[in-house]
This record gives structure tokens, C-alpha cells and sequence, in this order.
């Protein structure tokens, strides 16, 4: 119900956005990308797979959608899904590869191959090199249409970690997360879910990164695999609540707002702010904003039954 | 008929024979004890039992399969189910939701959620623990942790039940309740191999024991053969001054 109302206000917020405030459908569009890979981060932390390397996916995504439709006149839709796909390829390559590293030393092994990538896209002339690569647009100069696009993509995602959710895959993924060889020896193919659900996370951050190509028209190897890419993909579901789909999305939103906010009104001091912010966080609210609520959630539920909270002096109801 | 044959089975680490040619038959029906000092191997057997460890040398037949080279999973799809000495519950899961793993997972035809959290809640009937269902893994007690530990396995709905240590920092009402309980699985028709320090545990439970020490197998047979063997008692003599075996209980 209240997940249709918002869906129906987001389609909605381009058409009136556009004619009075360009910039804030802009920032909103913004938004959406960094949802989207927030929330493809999370599917792939929820086998317990921290990836440094959602950049490295983007990239990918962005490059090859960029090439094929320059070099290859491939129109920008097919690029653009085509570029999701390639994402998905390298990551269940890769996820074979690093299957037997956990935690930092896979966050690690993901950094080096997203550095890599950029090395390589750097050095040929084929990619363009450090100069980069002028892209065709898609929908030109139709910045509402663009964003229902990236809108929809975002729902694609969020139905997916919904439907993931849901689903046998998640206890497969939380008892992957919490321990492989108790879940293998229950029964789980722990390579299967691993691979899976890299190939799943890098195919929204591939599809995104490839948005993104035709709708900024320039793409270079410092932005695409940038690690600003990879850390806001991974701090946006931490912030909002790791393991859901409302979390990363909150995440990214009150992130991106935040950030925008900050900037306007302290100028270019604004990241020390923003930082202590996103200390404080993740020191003090290890499930992020969605903790807040659901424990506020319980608390009245307990109030309800009539338990005697601690918290709570007056209110019986 | 052996459910379960372990072939001259070998695994070191470094230096370290852990198991050293090690030969076990675990009849079908049977409830099989593998006691010894600590570091004797016991563990290092149950890992390569369910897949957890590859054997350096030996071969491992389950059900007339050889199953040395197969996966974890795979074993545990053929019907092999085991618990774990430390328990290991799932965090971020309830006490329900650790068991539905098994049910879920282990079986090659899949259930629906719905199938497999009616057939869970059974389980932790049987093992006594659909009182917690609901309850966080966190904050459960040892007793309770060992009972999820065996309900999970048994969700697996295995024919070949590995135990570790289920019964050790039990009280002694707890462990009788434990040994009756493994009692019924075994009359629902599944093979139990354990690990056990608790000595009168053994004794009431075990048709056969076989005794590790150092990787290698000293004795096998009844409980009161193997408590009488002399190699026996040197080996627990030698390693615990007070004697640990204790045929009187």
C-alpha cells in the first residue's frame, strides 16, 4: 500500500519537478543510481560477499554499452542491456575466482580487480584511453523520460531483492553469510548462491553503469571505476539497514539528500560534517535508519500488549 | 549391512597425522561410538565424513556409494547429517528459521517455505525445542543450543546421524533426556555415529565403540570389551591421570 502511494509519487515528482526545479529532478535521478547500487550491493552482502568492486561492474557496464554502440552501432537500449549482461559474465567469472576469500580478503581481491579494470581502460586506445569516450545519448534532452527509466530499473532491483527475500534463496544467503560450512553440510550449494547472487548484484550495477553512459554522453576510466562508485554503494545500505530492500534505498536517499544539503549550506567543509555524520551511524546504530524504526516498532508493539516497557514511564495504551 | 565403511582413511596437517589409516564399518540401524583422548582424530573424522576436509588417502563409501570426492552438500543430500561440537547456530535467524535450512536444503527435491516450516515445527517438537521456535538463537542456553544443533541435522531427515559431543557440558537429567532422544531417532531408523566424552552416555547408548588414539583405531567392540582392553586403559591412563573409563559408570 504505502510502497504503491511512493512508487506512484515517484513516477509522479518528474513532471512537475521539470518545469519548476531542473536541479532537483537532476539530484533525484541522481538518487536513483545510487539506489539501485546500494540495493545490488546488499544482494551480494547478504551471502556475506563485501565487494569493493560495485565500480568495477559499472564500469563494465558503461564500456561496453559506450563501444558497442560507437564502435559497433548497436542502438543505446540494447547497449544499455547488453551492458547489464556483460556486468553478470565477468561476475560469475569472478565470483568463481574468489569464492574462497571471505570478508576483507575478498573486499580486497574486488578493490584490485576494479583497479585493474581501470589500468587496462586507461592504457588501450580501443577504449579511448584516459581522454574517454563521447557516448549517444539515450532519450535526448528528456530528462523525465530518462529518470522513469533509471526509475523502472530501480524497480527491477527492488523486486528482485523482494523476491529474494522471500524466498528459500534468502535462507540459503543468511546461513552462507553467518557460517559456509555448517550451510554446506546442510544441504546448501554454497558456489551456486555465491555466483548467483554476483552475478544478480553486478547485473543492476552493470545495467546502471550503462545508464549512465548515455545519459551523462561522456564517460572516462577515473569516473566509471572510480572508488567514490564502490564506497557509496556500500555505505548507503549500511546507513539505511543491511539485508532489506527498504534499507538501501533509504540509505541512498537520506545519503544523497544529506549530502546535497550539507554542501548548500556549509560549502566546501561540507564532507568533515558528512563524515562524522556516517561515523556516528555506523558506531551507533549498527542496524542503520530501518533499526530505528522497527525498534520503535516493537516498542509500541510491547506497549500494546500491555508489557511494561522500561523505556516508558506514563503511556499504558 | 554397513550403512557406513571407512577405508584406511589418512589426513594430516603439516606435520600433523590427525588421522592416520583409519577403518570403520557403521552397520544400517546401529548406534556406533568413536571415543578417545582428546586430539585423537575423532573430529578430523566427522569433518571428513561429511565432506568438510578431503582425506589424504582412504576411501569413503556411504550406501554402497563411494562418496570420497563429493561435496558437502552432495553428502548431505545422500543423506548424511551431522551436528557440530561448538555449536553454530545461524545468527539474524530464529531458532525456527535455522531449522527450515534443513528442510529447505536437505533434500534434492525442493519444499515450499510453507512445507518446510510445517515440517520444521515438527522437528522441534520431537527434539523439544518448539517452545523457543520463535526465540532469537541469541541468548539460548547450552542445553537448548545442543537440541538446535540436533534438530537442525534432523531436519536434513538424514540416514546416517553424525553427533559430536551433544552430550558434554550437559547436566545429568539433560544427558539422560539426550540419550533417550537419540534413542528414538535411532528406532525411527537412522544410523547414529557420536563422539562422546560422557562415559556413562556411551555405555548406555552404543551397540559398538571403537577407540581412537593418535589418528589410528586401538579397539573396537562392545562398550565392556573395549573398557577392559589394556591398550585402552593405557591410552586413557596416559593421558588423564584419573582414568576417564569407567565400566562401573
Amino acid at each position: 500500500m504505502a510502497g504503491a502511494a511512493l512508487l506512484a509519487a515517484a513516477a509522479a515528482l518528474p513532471f512537475w519537478l521539470n518545469r519548476t526545479q531542473p536541479y532537483f529532478l537532476q539530484l533525484a535521478l541522481n538518487v536513483l543510481i545510487v539506489a539501485v547500487l546500494a540495493l545490488s550491493w546488499d544482494l551480494l552482502a547478504r551471502t556475506g560477499q563485501l565487494s569493493l568492486a560495485h565500480a568495477a561492474f559499472f564500469g563494465l557496464g558503461a564500456y561496453t554499452s559506450a563501444l558497442l554502440t560507437t564502435r559497433a552501432g548497436v542502438p543505446v537500449v540494447a547497449g544499455i542491456v547488453l551492458g547489464g549482461l556483460m556486468a553478470t559474465a565477468v561476475a560469475a567469472a569472478l565470483g568463481v575466482l574468489t569464492l574462497r576469500l571471505r570478508g576483507i580478503y575478498f573486499a580486497i581481491a574486488t578493490l584490485a580487480f576494479s583497479e585493474t579494470l581501470r589500468v587496462i581502460t586507461k592504457q588501450l586506445r580501443f577504449t579511448g584511453g584516459s581522454a574517454g569516450l563521447v557516448t549517444p545519448p539515450l532519450l535526448p534532452a528528456n530528462l523525465p523520460a530518462q529518470y522513469l527509466v533509471i526509475l523502472g530499473i530501480l524497480l527491477l532491483a527492488a523486486l528482485t531483492s523482494e523476491l529474494v527475500n522471500r524466498s528459500r534463496w534468502h535462507f540459503a544467503f543468511t546461513a552462507i553469510r553467518t557460517n559456509e560450512e555448517v550451510a554446506a553440510v546442510m544441504g546448501i550449494d554454497v558456489v551456486r548462491f555465491k555466483v548467483l547472487a554476483f552475478a544478480i548484484s553486478a547485473f543492476f550495477a552493470g545495467l546502471t553503469g550503462a545508464f549512465y553512459a548515455h545519459v551523462f554522453l561522456f564517460i572516462n576510466p577515473f569516473e566509471a571505476y572510480s572508488l567514490a562508485i564502490s564506497v557509496g554503494a556500500l555505505v548507503a545500505p549500511i546507513f539505511g539497514g543491511l539485508y532489506t530492500t527498504i534499507g538501501p534505498l533509504l540509505g541512498a536517499v537520506a545519503l544523497r539528500i544529506g549530502e546535497e544539503t550539507l554542501r548548500a549550506a556549509l560549502g566546501s567543509g561540507f564532507l568533515i560534517i558528512y563524515g562524522l555524520i556516517l561515523a556516528a551511524v555506523i558506531l551507533y546504530m549498527p542496524r542503520g535508519l530501518l533499526g530505528l524504526w522497527t525498534a520503535a516498532a516493537a516498542r509500541r508493539h510491547a506497549g500494546e500488549r500491555g508489557v511494561t516497557a522500561p523505556v516508558s514511564g506514563n503511556g499504558q495504551a | 549391512m554397513s550403512l557406513l565403511v571407512l577405508e584406511d582413511l589418512m589426513k594430516a596437517f603439516g606435520g600433523l597425522q590427525a588421522v592416520g589409516g583409519l577403518s570403520l564399518n557403521v552397520h544400517a540401524g546401529e548406534i556406533f561410538a568413536m571415543i578417545g583422548p582428546n586430539g585423537a582424530g575423532k573430529s578430523t573424522t566427522f569433518n571428513l565424513i561429511s565432506g568438510l576436509f578431503a582425506p589424504d588417502h582412504g576411501r569413503i563409501v556411504f550406501d554402497g556409494k563411494d562418496i570420497t570426492g563429493a561435496k558437502p552438500h552432495e553428502r548431505a543430500h545422500s543423506g548424511i547429517g551431522r551436528t557440530f561440537q561448538l555449536m553454530q547456530p545461524f545468527h539474524d535467524m530464529s531458532v525456527l528459521e535455522n531449522v527450515m535450512v534443513g528442510e529447505l536444503f536437505g533434500h534434492v527435491v525442493p519444499k515450499t517455505l510453507e512445507a518446510a516450516r510445517r515440517d520444521a515445527e515438527s522437528v522441534c517438537a520431537l527434539t523439544g525445542i518448539d517452545h523457543l521456535a520463535d526465540r532469537d538463537v541469541t541468548g539460548l542456553g547450552v542445553a537448548d543450543l545442543k537440541r538446535l544443533e540436533v534438530a537442525r541435522a534432523l531436519a536434513t531427515h538424514p540416514r546416517l546421524l553424525l553427533l559430536d559431543e551433544v552430550m558434554a557440558g550437559l547436566t545429568p537429567t539433560e544427558a539422560r533426556q539426550a540419550v533417550a532422544s537419540i534413542r528414538r531417532v535411532r528406532d525411527s531408523g537412522v544410523t547414529v555415529l557420536l563422539i562422546d566424552h560422557v562415559m556413562g552416555s556411551v555405555r548406555d547408548l552404543a551397540d559398538r565403540v571403537a577407540v581412537l588414539n593418535f589418528g589410528k583405531k586401538i579397539a573396537e567392540g562392545s562398550f565392556e570389551e573395549v573398557a577392559h582392553d589394556p591398550g585402552v586403559i593405557e591410552a586413557y591412563l596416559g593421558e588423564e591421570a584419573d582414568g576417564e573409563i569407567k565400566p562401573g559408570g
